[in-house]
């Protein structure tokens, strides 16, 4: 262990000296897992404090543990200085717990006021009441929300504000976020940092669950870091050593990304150095002409895209997200037909063609969303590894189970997807390792000819972000043109070769892929043409 | 808790998996029991007449296959649209097309004298054709116009129940000739050799080979849910239409197929009633059996075992009910009311049971 605070003496920490909640020695095993082994925790009231920790740690488990979702099977936690075994979720929020989960449960349908009520009022409805608090508390925590607005057209940020407000009115003791950031694009997420301070201000405590280091930094009272289900490293903010606790988290030295990356850059540099942008003799491997997406309402999401990545090369995508990255996934997925314009993989053209054409053509899609579009998770990892290829294991129309698990057990070695098995449920896996799965189809297809991957890397661990990085330079090494569309500008800078800006929907710039650009790009990103 | 209750649970847990939908069965009889002595029956006529009509005789005994079959076959393919995430209750009116079809087929389609068994599979064939075009009319609604399919199956059936109305009333159509005004709207009998031949060799036996028809589309359709690639796209465009689409699979193909499937067997589960027992089209040809076919299919969570069982045990309710009302005068809606009842219990059962399965978290 890092260094261990034997009581709250830091900076913002708790004026009294009893613990909100005290965990003693807590553990919860699922079948010979140990998701939370041994951990003791003190939280204080008035402190925002962060749990660390790589996907797989057990920072969920403790937290619903905490709200009262599982049960734990050794240890105890005390509450308000009672001992607390709360029967499940209503007892913790009737008790002064209260948790905003990493995926929301509003109706998107219904308004703001309308989603609130639904769980809060019983009998008749007191709109304008429900309205009023809602904007009481907003101001109170400095944020705004307009009770009013319908669910399903609200920013995500906008909609995780919605699940804290729902939160707050309870006025809980303890208010507990699950990754809250990993959902937020990054302008949003100092707003949601503020929130939080701003609660633990106002004498509640707050347990922050995340793996992204600047926002320890920014927020935390106190950080404890978890790793394969135990405390690891616990440290006051004030004096706490980031290398340190990456160290802890990771449980090895990780090597800059940058510098990384830049071992890999000068491998690539060795072997196709010859060639340099604008040689007219480097093949196509994907050519945007034109491409343009009005939606149903006949507003221009998409606007005249016109873009030629060659093989081999790397192309940053950067932009604010909702600026038409999205349609520009869909399209090049084969699941939009555009308005106008045109796209080639290699030389075929494929604009009207759908999906199986745009995998037969060599083009491996790496989509923005793995649930909802990259994946089936209620079915097995082989099958999900194997969706677009099933016919190769099928023989006189029935599946060849055994072949096809086979393969997926030799894909998952090559690309270190870590699961119980290649018939282990898809969304059993962790988010970085889902990611691999997906990659892994992507990435094997033969030829492949272009890579679009958006935002390859949200919500995933550093460990795993590295590996998703080297599997692009690995595939552009191998002749194929990437393009990574991506809103984290330092993701883009390590990856990629140079950087185009999306801004509502239009190109708005090029820039090399250099840290010297850092604020050309970022200013493009906001609009502000350089 | 202590080691000895925790060493002792699996045992328990397994004697309640049985004792659980027995002791729900056997109280929803005894309220069933109470419910008749109430109405003023005698109750044990009503029981006798009940198991008369089941199991009393061969015939019975046969009539109640005969029922499970086509129950067995409108569930089968309610398993395999539902497979796609597409729920299909329109398999009253696929019976009905089907029929129809076969009807017209065996009366005016020439096969009387066709070899080779023709002159009982091509009315066979029709009658799954037209099912299936009547399940791939709302398959395609759904893909092009994304209609529910719940709505689309419903209404649609509701055409095919008085496209039987209108068949039988026509003499253009499938009404036979007029010799009297007392002559009932309904077709001719179907010739003899269009009839499925029987299974026992027994002439008295209601039995015919459209069991053994049944039993083969079951392990049909168990392979193709469990082993075949096409079930595993089922499976995949009914849980993420948007992943399946994005894998390459052709998505409104698969959705107008599954629909298809589903209308085929409703069809052949007509032209199998037509054929095996009824041998001509009237008014309320279809008798329910769409809509029971759908309660088994909904009972068998997805087995193709599980639809034959609660076929089975359909066929032999709904006969033991029909005795009841015949014999022992308990007024038709109450023997709805018990039937109701017995299935409550049992898919009750069934839902608890599995959550015991499950156990405490």
């Amino acid at each position: 262990m890092l260094q261990i605070s034997p009581a709250p003496t830091g900076k913002a920490a708790a004026p009294q000296t009893r613990p909100l909640l005290a965990l003693e020695n807590l553990g919860k095993r699922f079948g010979s897992l140990r998701a939370v082994d041994d951990i003791s925790l003190e939280i204080h009231a008035g402190e925002v404090h962060c749990l660390l920790g790589e996907n797989g740690a057990g920072k969920s488990t403790l937290c619903n543990l905490i709200f009262g979702v599982y049960r734990p099977d050794d240890g105890i936690m005390r509450f308000a200085s009672r001992e607390w075994v709360p029967a499940g979720p209503a007892e913790a929020l009737d008790s002064g717990i209260a948790m905003v989960h990493q995926h929301f449960s509003l109706v998107p349908r219904m308004t703001v006021v309308e989603n609130l009520m639904l769980g809060q009022s019983k009998g008749l409805l007191h709109h304008r009441d429900f309205a009023a608090r809602i904007c009481d508390i907003a101001e109170r925590f400095g944020f705004s929300l307009d009770p009013e607005a319908v669910v399903g057209e609200l920013s995500v940020g906008e909609r995780q504000r919605t699940e804290i407000v729902k939160c707050l009115m309870r006025e809980p003791q303890l208010l507990v976020l699950d990754e809250p950031t990993a959902v937020l694009p990054p302008g949003e997420i100092g707003s949601l940092l503020d929130i939080c301070r701003r609660v633990a201000d106002s004498g509640r405590a707050v347990i922050l669950v995340t793996h992204k280091l600047a926002e320890i930094a920014r927020v935390a009272d106190r950080v404890t870091v978890l790793r394969g289900g135990r405390l690891v490293a616990e440290a006051e903010m004030a004096t706490a050593d980031m290398g340190a606790l990456v160290r802890a988290m990771v449980g090895r030295e990780v090597k800059s990304l940058d510098a990384a990356l830049a071992e890999d850059r000068d491998a690539v540099a060795a072997s196709v150095a010859p060639e340099s942008d604008g040689n007219p003799s480097r093949p196509r491997a994907l050519v945007c002409d034109g491409l343009t997406v009005r939606d149903r309402h006949g507003s221009t999401r998409l606007e005249n895209f016109t873009l030629e990545i060659g093989a081999g090369e790397v192309v940053g995508l950067a932009g604010v997200e909702g600026n038409g990255q999205s349609e520009l996934g869909m399209v090049l997925a084969g699941l939009l037909r555009p308005t106008a314009g045109r796209f080639f993989i290699g030389d075929a053209e494929l604009t009207e063609a759908g999906a199986a054409a745009v995998t037969a053509a060599g083009g491996g899609i790496v989509p923005e969303d793995r649930h909802a579009v990259a994946s089936v998770t209620a079915m097995t990892v082989a099958e999900n590894m194997f969706l677009n290829k099933l016919g190769q294991f099928t023989r006189f129309g029935l599946l060849r189970r055994g072949a096809l698990n086979d393969a997926a057990g030799g894909l998952m070695r090559d690309f270190d997807v870590r699961a119980a098995g290649p018939d282990a449920t898809f969304s059993g896996l962790s988010g970085g390792n889902q990611q691999k799965a997906v990659l892994a189809r992507e990435l094997t297809l033969d030829p492949l000819v272009a890579l679009v991957a958006a935002q390859p890397t949200r919500g995933l661990d550093i460990n795993a972000v590295e590996a998703v990085y080297r599997q692009f330079r690995a595939a552009a090494r191998r002749g194929a043109g990437v393009l990574l569309i991506s809103s984290e500008l330092d993701e883009l800078i390590a990856v990629a070769d140079r950087i185009v800006v999306l801004y509502r929907g239009r190109l708005v710039g090029e820039r090399p892929a250099l840290a010297s650009e850092r604020d050309a790009i970022g200013a493009l990103m906001s609009g502000h043409a350089a | 808790m202590t080691a000895l209750a925790v060493a002792g649970l699996p045992d328990r847990r397994r004697l309640l998996r049985l004792a659980i939908p027995l002791a729900a069965v056997v109280a929803s009889l005894l309220v069933s029991l109470l419910l008749i002595a109430i109405s003023g029956r005698s109750v044990p006529d009503a029981i006798e007449a009940f198991l008369d009509g089941a199991f009393g005789t061969a015939f019975a005994i046969g009539a109640s296959i005969n029922r499970a079959v086509a129950l067995a076959l409108v569930g089968l393919g309610f398993i395999l649209a539902f497979r796609a995430n597409l729920t299909n209750v329109g398999g009253e009116g696929q019976i009905a097309v089907g029929g129809i079809a076969a009807t017209a087929i065996a009366l005016y389609g020439h096969v009387d004298g066709l070899p080779l068994g023709l002159a009982v599979l091509l009315p066979l064939l029709a009658g799954t054709l037209a099912g299936a075009v009547w399940g791939a009319i709302a398959g395609v609604l759904k893909v092009r116009f994304g209609t529910n399919e719940v709505i689309s199956t419903l209404l649609l059936g509701f055409i095919a129940l008085l496209m039987v109305y209108w068949s039988v009333q026509s003499t253009d159509l499938l009404r036979q000739p007029q010799t009297s005004s007392a002559t009932l709207p309904e077709s001719l009998q179907i010739p003899v050799a269009t009839r499925l031949p029987g299974l026992t060799g027994d002439p008295e036996s209601p039995l015919h080979i459209g069991l053994v028809i049944c039993i083969i589309l079951a392990i049909v359709t168990a392979v193709v849910l469990r082993r075949s690639t096409f079930g595993l796209r089922l499976r995949a465009i009914g849980l993420n239409e948007l992943a399946a689409r994005r894998a390459g699979m052709p998505g409104g193909l698969l959705l107008v197929s599954a629909l298809a499937l589903a209308g085929a067997f409703g069809g052949l589960a007509g032209a199998i009633m037509l054929q095996g027992e009824q041998y001509y089209l009237k008014t309320g040809f279809s008798s329910g059996y769409g809509f029971d076919g759908l309660v088994v299919g909904l009972l068998s969570r997805g087995s193709a075992t599980g639809v034959l069982a609660g076929a089975l045990f359909f066929g032999f309710l709904r006969s033991g009910g029909i005795s009841m009302e015949i014999m022992a005068g308990v007024p038709a809606a109450l023997t709805l009311v018990i039937q109701g009842l017995i299935v409550v219990a049992v898919a009750g059962s069934v839902i608890l049971v599995e959550k015991l399965g499950e156990g405490p978290r």
